[in-house]
């Protein structure tokens, strides 16, 4: 949605642009990749980008697990939600920076720590390929659109608020950008039929067994909570969650193995005694 | 007009508004779920006035289209990828029926291995099926397609439906700067659909009985005629929309570049403006690169083809879909349909399962065109982008 507005501030500003998303895993707060061509002539060009004049980081900590400014150019430009300012960060690579704390101007105007429009307004301090006026135009049509008259305006004054807190200066390029391990075999090395044995996996959990090493838990915003003095032993919590996060007792009560809850909040749902209660934040009990 | 930020699937669903289609048969599928969640939302807002009828796989779907185009409606529907497998036995009642049903497919891969990302071999195989098809490269040109394309079905002389075919995501998904058409421009030059023929219970008539030999043949003969025939109507309703909107794709397909060009690339969809950008390059280091975008697979433009590719020393097809044992489908019918000319013609596989098709792999190709014309060594068939040694 972001790359999307950005692109409309662009046509509203005057110029020709383009954006589209690549996604992987679908999960919402899964990372995802999306460009943005801008330009004044018609562009005709249908790939990813690679060596970007600009990079926008939504969450800071993908530099730790992602070579988010992989290929961006020397005389390139960065704008990142951070409580630091520009500084005191280090994205590998020195380069003129607007840093901006966006989770905190969205939980102040949308009250939901959703980043995308509150770092278009940074944005647009860091370019003049769009007008601060654009950007706000193009949320309020994009957003509106969708969620009303209200969710526009503070979308908008998310932008607003970013565009006047934003700190532009020159990051530091000190720390190694980070290496994603991956695996990428010739052809003749993929295994026939893509049957992947348990102990294939090599840079990416795709075999059996991989959702071992991958902890869902870090996923939820909630956690269920277990009464256990509530509880009747039915196991529907039991038989109902999805990631088989709830272990069975011999005495039938439950456990919760909160390394891989996502926070869905079936296991609450479906109690008939309300011995599952969702609170607030990743806990553990 | 009015100017608009688009992804490419809002921008059919727009086309589908503007000419004004009455049944909106749905089934859920990405990448071309943007198209029907759109239409949903025009027709529940009372913007569109047309019946949205969800049903319970795309066999339906396309089952509930013919209906609903032999009731003399006009229609639409949506798919990618395992939707149009689903749908292929019902495929086949629309040409044969004369039924110019609009379809738009995003094409998607088909899995196994299973896939979102775009690759050409879920509408590939249909080429058969008596559809014509139409690839489009851009926001633009799916919205204007999906105009244009109801104009050239319901033509007496075609008859026939259409699929409009664009990328997965990669189109589909990415938003651009167009030009909404004016609703009264479209009306006019997308007259109220009035089919000869029309399944009403008021005036009975049998639709699509079974045919024996006696018959058949010759049904199928008119339908190879009516597809054949077609060719002329696609450039016809290309210049007339051009001469409302100002915007002509060529027709059958578009030449870049091509005057006095040596060598060139064909294309389909998307590869086509990524190709662009490189013949220009070629071209401003004084080579004599050129690009030929083939837009309809049906009916395959034989003749056009063959005109623009008099003169070059080398030709390559740009093949987003395998055939498996060599060569993909594109390829084979361009060489086809180009075989006395004598000129050498290579395969280039790439974007499959929606690999990225970069600017790289487009010089790569050219460079090899480039060779092929110095009589250096070209492969017959290479994969763009694949990891590994090729053999």
């Amino acid at each position: 949605m972001a790359a999307q507005a950005f692109a409309e501030a662009a046509v509203l500003s005057g110029h020709h642009a383009q954006a589209f998303p690549y996604f992987g895993a679908e999960r919402r707060g899964a990372p995802v990749r999306a460009f943005a061509r801008v330009d004044d002539a018609k562009i005709t060009i249908k790939s990813q980008i690679y060596e970007p004049d600009l990079v926008v980081i939504l969450d800071e900590s993908l530099l730790e697990i992602d070579p988010v400014v992989d290929g961006l150019k020397a005389e390139g430009r960065a704008v990142v939600n951070t409580m630091k300012g520009p500084e005191e960060l280090d994205l590998g690579v020195s380069v003129d920076c607007a840093a901006v704390d966006a989770s905190i101007i969205a939980l102040e105007t949308i009250k939901a720590p959703i980043v995308n429009t509150a770092i278009l307004g940074a944005l647009a301090r860091m370019t003049d390929l769009v007008t601060i006026e654009a950007v706000k135009q193009a949320i309020s049509d994009r957003f509106g659109e969708k969620l009303g008259p209200q969710a526009a305006a503070a979308n908008s004054l998310a932008a607003e608020l970013a565009y006047q807190r934003a700190k532009v200066g020159r990051c530091k390029g000190e720390r190694p950008i980070v290496q994603r391990k991956v695996w990428l075999p010739d052809w003749e090395k993929v295994p026939p039929g893509v049957v992947l044995a348990q102990d294939s996996v090599e840079g990416v959990a795709i075999g059996p067994g991989s959702s071992l090493t991958n902890f869902t838990g870090t996923w939820r915003t909630v956690t269920p909570r277990y009464l256990k003095e509530k509880c009747i032993r039915c196991l529907r919590c039991w038989f109902c969650c999805p990631e088989g996060c709830i272990k069975r007792q011999p005495d039938d009560y439950e456990k919760w193995d909160y390394r891989y809850c996502k926070g869905c909040g079936i296991c609450s749902n479906v109690c008939p005694v309300q011995a599952i209660v969702m609170e607030k934040g990743v806990k553990e009990w | 007009m009015v100017m608009k930020v688009l992804s490419a699937d809002h921008a059919v669903a727009w086309g589908v508004r503007l000419a004004r289609a009455e049944v909106v048969p749905a089934f859920p599928i990405t990448p071309q779920t943007l198209i029907m969640e759109l239409l949903a939302e025009f027709i529940y807002d009372g913007e569109m006035d047309a019946d949205f009828i969800p049903a319970e796989s795309e066999h339906s779907v396309m089952s509930v289209a013919v209906g609903a185009s032999a009731g003399g409606v006009r229609t639409f529907t949506a798919t990618s990828s395992q939707g149009l497998a689903l749908m292929h036995e019902m495929l086949y009642a629309a040409p044969q029926t004369r039924l110019p049903i609009v379809m738009a497919n995003v094409n998607r891969s088909l899995g196994a291995a299973a896939g979102i990302w775009a690759e050409h071999n879920d509408s590939m195989p249909e080429r058969e099926s008596g559809w014509l098809q139409v690839y489009v490269e851009d926001g633009q040109e799916a919205l204007d397609m999906t105009i244009q394309a109801y104009r050239l079905a319901e033509d007496r002389r075609v008859l026939l439906p259409i699929m409009v075919c664009l990328d997965g995501f990669i189109l589909s998904h990415t938003v651009e700067r167009l030009e909404l058409p004016d609703q009264r421009a479209v009306d006019d030059f997308l007259p109220k659909f009035a089919p000869q023929d029309v399944l009403d219970p008021e005036e009975p008539k049998t639709f699509n009985p079974i045919v024996p030999p006696e018959y058949a043949m010759e049904m199928r003969y008119q339908l190879d005629r009516a597809m054949d025939g077609a060719s002329s109507v696609v450039a016809e309703v290309d210049s007339v929309f051009a001469s409302s909107f100002g915007r002509s794709y060529g027709g059958l397909l578009e030449k870049y570049r091509m005057d006095d060009a040596e060598y060139a690339l064909i294309t389909l969809g998307t590869a086509t403006s990524t190709a662009r950008t490189i013949v220009d390059e070629l071209r401003a280091a004084g080579k004599r690169a050129g690009l030929i975008k083939l837009r309809f697979m049906r009916p395959f433009p034989h003749e056009k083809l063959r005109e623009a590719c008099k003169g070059l020393k080398a030709l390559g097809v740009f093949d987003r879909s395998v055939g498996f044992n060599r060569f993909g489908p594109v390829f084979t019918e361009v060489r086809n349909s180009l075989y006395d000319l004598k000129i050498p013609i290579t395969d280039h596989i790439g974007g499959i399962g929606g690999r990225d098709v970069t600017l790289n792999d487009m010089r790569d190709i050219y460079a090899a065109l480039e060779r092929s014309t110095e009589n250096g060594k070209v492969r017959p068939v290479t994969w763009h982008g694949l990891r590994g040694v090729q053999r």
